[in-house]
């Protein structure tokens, strides 16, 4: 058929470590952000830019996924999956698409928030050239990410190194959104490795030797989730772009404009929603409890007087009666590096419990199913289902 | 029960119409059948799934009827499926239910050829000779049902003309009114994907399908029938990148049990919202409830009938629905009879519910299908809400029963001044916990995997629990023995003793709800009488509890009254690894059908 679209190839099969303990029982790109999976926005730029079937690679916690996107029909698109049995790197997840590819393709990101305009820019310009096609955007911390370094023209990516270390010559970096031909599937069996993992942008670094790759050049949102924190930013700018759902009808409560609640969500009596807020569905909050800049998943309750501030309350966790999770600045080691400055109150995973009066320090990780006991206070990182009693 | 679809329109009705059968295949799947009209009719059916059918092309045939048979009368062979003719070949029928009368029918048809064993084939025949009087398709049917007994859904067509004529009889049977054409299905999943709007019609309705127009005659008047929108989402009914229906709607609890409890509950009250209406006074004079069901939906009512008692301090009792034979109790006027059928197609509970009207007694419907026939037979429904479930082997809707039922009791405890608002908030609470807690039990799918793999081989497997661990043992007994053909069985823990223990071997592995409130020391005592002949013990254990003598262990979270609920999904997800081992056809098991229409 003339006229068709690309596919769009999107992986999720991350396992995204760094997010842990959100991570310990879903999949990165099924965080919520406003209610909304990450992975949601991203089939909404692809569906927006007019592309309408999508292939998701899927591995990690997969039924997460299959539940929540089905075949796709609820956002006007095609979805087929696939599945990445090990996790081996980008490059051997888009690998895992191939039996289901013969055209050219883009291909994203499933836990990056970007427009539809990057998306058909990208196919745009495939389409034009052929491919391959790397898009690029300006980041605050290139070291983060891949640093992008473009020809005169600005048209050509000249190379691309992976969170250098050395002096860097550019503030652009990998925005995620690629454009393929199929031959890209034998670039990269033949593209080796010695980490045991194969990423797209090595098998792009050994195309750039003998091929010129394009580039698509992109200034609009880009919002990525590193680190635990990250996701109270993003979460905090995507609560007020969402309005229309249901609030509680009752005028006892007060709730900020940029929040976005879930359906069924019970709220007491005098109970305080402030700005930034997600509260995800049949969660309940009691009377009296202040909940400000924090990320409330599904079918959690915060009980009566809590106070929880710039935290992340994971799925079915139970937060207990004057629970005070104060917020502020705080200082975090991840992976060796020490991130100062960083506003989090503290993340309660799945499952866990809060009793009466606990008091969470700044930058707390408690894990998924632990119990912490009434009048504990708590602070640094609490194993997944410990059992924390007092004295 | 079967499998209906009929199409009158602008397209070519063979591939409308095979989709339409792929979409009903859960409801019966031995054998299929089409019948395309044109100047002659182009019948093919036989034996199989509808996949072994194949449709013959026509592209100017714009009217169709095609069947999905599940065998009642005759096996399924080539010549017992339908669609059923004549001896002329000029008339067509699909037809499910049971013509009771069938065997009078044929003797006094003595002079005519039959070609199947089935009891529909009388129906063609009849047709037939109405036709060779001179009466046009829909006098002749109105002239035939009246010759008919027994339960029926029928759609006829004849050669040269295109129309279609049906009509039901304690038979569902939907009309979908799309663009550019009519449907009929004995269900709205034939034909969502191409309409929402849709009429159900009633027993005796007779309906006419011809080009741009629908008619729909009652008592010989024809009647401006009305058209319902129905909410379900097509896509729904699709597998959604599973490789079973089943695990894919296990998975689907914490969803579908969030809707069953959407706006119904009311903590700051401590109340239940539903809409129902009694007479003023009605409920708090009410005696006894009685539950009607079958199978799945028995097990919900059992798990619900102590909810009653212990909720509401009502006196419950629970039938088969075709074992019921006390119509309405003892005090019909004081009695509350409660049919609990998923489909709300289940002709024994349909039967039962009707018994009960008839004596007196105030009848609700607790049902997953909107517009279904329990539903309009009884003044009060309430809706489960767990969409629609295509794996024959009921899961999620088990979860939103039991759940609506609590909802009920509530409901029921707080109209009759039997319960606190902070007893209910309690209760509520719980309930409100469970699609938390049960997604804790999801995500442990892989440990229940490893169990349920080192002991597939097994000879039988015993389910045991006791109060509402009792109903869930026989719930976990009958989806592993459904989908696995396993023999598995359930009893109360205490009746281990009393007679199974002869069956348990170190071959039979015994699998225990041991959640708080069902007495765990002395199911562990009963699990120990069965280790000790060397049968495996497996449990679903409350996690305040440890229990070392267990050979596997899975925990349940906190939940009150519906940690067995919980432990459930455990068995419901043992049950599926076991079946998947042994690859058995998981969402169609052989010899059983989805809604089970037939008596």
């Amino acid at each position: 058929m003339a006229n068709q679209t690309p596919p769009a190839v999107i992986l999720a099969a991350g396992e995204g470590r760094r997010l842990e303990p959100l991570t310990n029982r879903r999949p990165k790109p099924m965080l919520p952000v406003a209610n909304r999976p990450l992975l949601e926005y991203v089939v909404e730029a692809v569906e927006n830019a007019g592309l309408d079937r999508i292939i998701f690679v899927v591995g990690y916690y997969e039924e997460r996924i299959r539940n929540h996107f089905g075949d796709g029909d609820s956002w006007d698109v095609d979805i087929e999956y696939v599945t990445q049995e090990k996790q081996l790197g980008t490059a051997h997840a888009l690998l895992q698409a191939a039996p289901l590819i013969n055209e050219p393709f883009v291909l994203l990101n499933g836990d990056r928030i970007v427009e539809s305009k990057l998306v058909s820019d990208v196919q745009e310009t495939l389409e034009t050239t052929g491919g391959p096609v790397v898009s690029v955007t300006h980041a605050e911390n290139p070291r983060h990410y891949g640093v992008v370094e473009l020809d005169g023209s600005a048209t050509r990516i000249q190379s691309i190194t992976e969170k250098p270390t050395g002096p860097i010559q550019s503030n652009l970096i990998n925005a995620g959104v690629y454009g393929f031909d199929q031959s890209i599937f034998e670039e990269i069996t033949q593209t080796t490795t010695d980490s045991g993992e194969l990423a797209i942008t090595t098998t792009l670094t050994n195309l750039l030797a003998d091929q010129d790759v394009h580039v698509v050049q992109y200034r609009g949102q880009w919002l990525d989730v590193s680190y635990l924190w990250d996701l109270l930013t993003v979460n905090a700018a995507l609560a007020g772009q969402r309005s229309g759902e249901r609030s509680p009808e009752s005028d006892k409560v007060s709730i900020a404009a940029d929040t976005a609640i879930g359906s069924d969500v019970e709220i007491g009596p005098h109970a305080s929603i402030g700005g930034g807020t997600a509260i995800g569905a049949n969660a309940t909050v009691e009377a009296n409890a202040v909940i400000i800049n924090s990320i409330i998943f599904p079918d959690t309750v915060i009980e009566a007087g809590a106070v929880v501030r710039d935290a992340v309350i994971s799925e079915n966790a139970r937060v207990g009666a004057n629970v005070t999770i104060a917020g502020g600045d705080t200082q975090m080691v991840v992976d060796g590096t020490v991130y100062k400055d960083i506003a989090l109150g503290g993340v309660v995973g799945d499952n866990a419990t809060l009793g009466g009066a606990v008091t969470i320090a700044p930058g707390t990780v408690v894990g998924d199913g632990a119990s912490i006991d009434d009048g504990g206070i708590i602070s640094g990182h609490i194993e997944s289902d410990a059992i924390v009693r007092r004295g | 029960m079967c499998g209906i679809v009929g199409y009158l329109g602008e397209d070519p009705a063979g591939p409308i119409v095979y989709k339409g059968l792929q979409n009903l295949e859960y409801r019966g799947y031995d054998s299929a059948g089409v019948a395309l009209v044109g100047e002659e009719l182009t019948v093919q059916k036989r034996s199989g799934e509808v996949g072994a059918l194949s449709v013959p092309e026509i592209p100017s045939a714009v009217c169709g009827i095609g069947h999905t048979r599940w065998s009642t009368h005759g096996p399924p062979t080539d010549e017992n499926a339908h669609p059923h003719t004549g001896l002329t070949g000029e008339v067509a029928v699909v037809h499910n239910g049971i013509i009771e009368n069938y065997e009078s029918l044929r003797e006094s048809l003595s002079d005519r050829t039959f070609t199947s064993q089935t009891d529909t084939e009388v129906i063609p025949h009849l047709l037939e000779i109405e036709l060779e009087n001179g009466h046009d398709l829909y006098t002749a049917l109105n002239r035939v049902v009246s010759q008919l007994e027994g339960s029926f859904a029928i759609c006829a067509v004849h050669a040269g003309r295109n129309e279609i004529v049906a009509t039901r009889n304690q038979s569902p049977l939907v009309l979908g009114h799309a663009k550019d054409g009519v449907f009929l299905g004995s269900d709205v999943t034939a034909f969502l994907e191409h309409t929402r709007d849709v009429t159900y019609l009633e027993d005796g309705d007779i309906a006419v399908l011809r080009p741009g127009d629908v008619h729909v005659y009652r008592d010989g008047t024809e009647i401006a029938y009305p058209i319902e929108t129905v909410e379900w989402e097509a896509d729904a009914a699709e597998k959604g990148g599973y490789e079973h229906f089943m695990r894919k709607e296990i998975h689907e609890q914490p969803a579908s049990l969030r809707q069953t409890l959407s706006g119904r509950i009311d903590l700051d009250r401590g109340a239940v919202e539903l809409d129902l209406e009694f007479p003023k006074g009605y409920l708090s004079s009410v005696e006894e409830i009685q539950f009607v069901a079958c199978g799945t939906s028995y097990y919900a009512s059992l798990y619900a009938a102590r909810l009653f008692e212990e909720i509401a301090d009502i006196r419950a009792t629970v039938s088969i629905a075709s074992e019921y034979t006390f119509d309405g109790g003892r005090d019909p006027w004081r009695t509350l009879t409660i049919a609990v059928t998923q489909s709300g197609e289940t002709a024994d509970t349909l039967g039962a519910i009707r018994r009960a009207k008839r004596a007196g007694a105030q009848t609700l419907a607790v049902t997953n299908m909107l517009g279904s026939s329990v539903s309009r037979e009884v003044k009060n429904s309430v809706f489960i809400r767990a969409g629609p479930e295509i794996g024959v082997a009921a899961t999620k809707t088990f979860a939103s029963q039991v759940t609506t039922l609590a909802l009920l009791a509530v409901y029921l405890g707080r109209e009759r001044g039997v319960l606190s608002p902070s007893d209910a908030r309690s209760i509520l609470e719980d309930l409100r916990g469970l699609p938390g807690g049960i997604q804790q039990v999801l995500d442990k799918e892989a440990s229940v995997k490893e169990a349920a793999v080192a002991y597939q081989d097994s000879d039988a497997f015993f389910f045991v629990g006791r109060r509402h661990g009792y109903p869930v043992a026989l719930e976990g007994a009958l989806k592993l023995k459904e989908i696995s053909y396993d023999h598995a069985e359930g009893f109360a823990a205490g009746e281990l003793k009393h007679g199974p223990l002869a069956l348990v071997t170190d071959n039979t592995p015994v699998l225990a709800v041991l959640t708080d409130g069902g007495n765990i020391p002395n199911t562990v005592n009963n699990l120990v009488e069965a280790q000790t002949r060397g049968a495996p013990a497996i449990g679903a254990i409350s996690e305040s509890h440890e229990i070392d003598s267990l050979d596997v262990g899975f925990e349940v979270p906190d939940a009150g009254l519906f940690e067995p609920l919980i432990a459930n999904v455990y068995f419901q997800l043992f049950a599926y690894h076991v079946a998947n081992e042994k690859g058995r056809p998981i969402d169609k098991p052989r010899n059983l059908a989805k809604s089970v229409t037939v008596g």
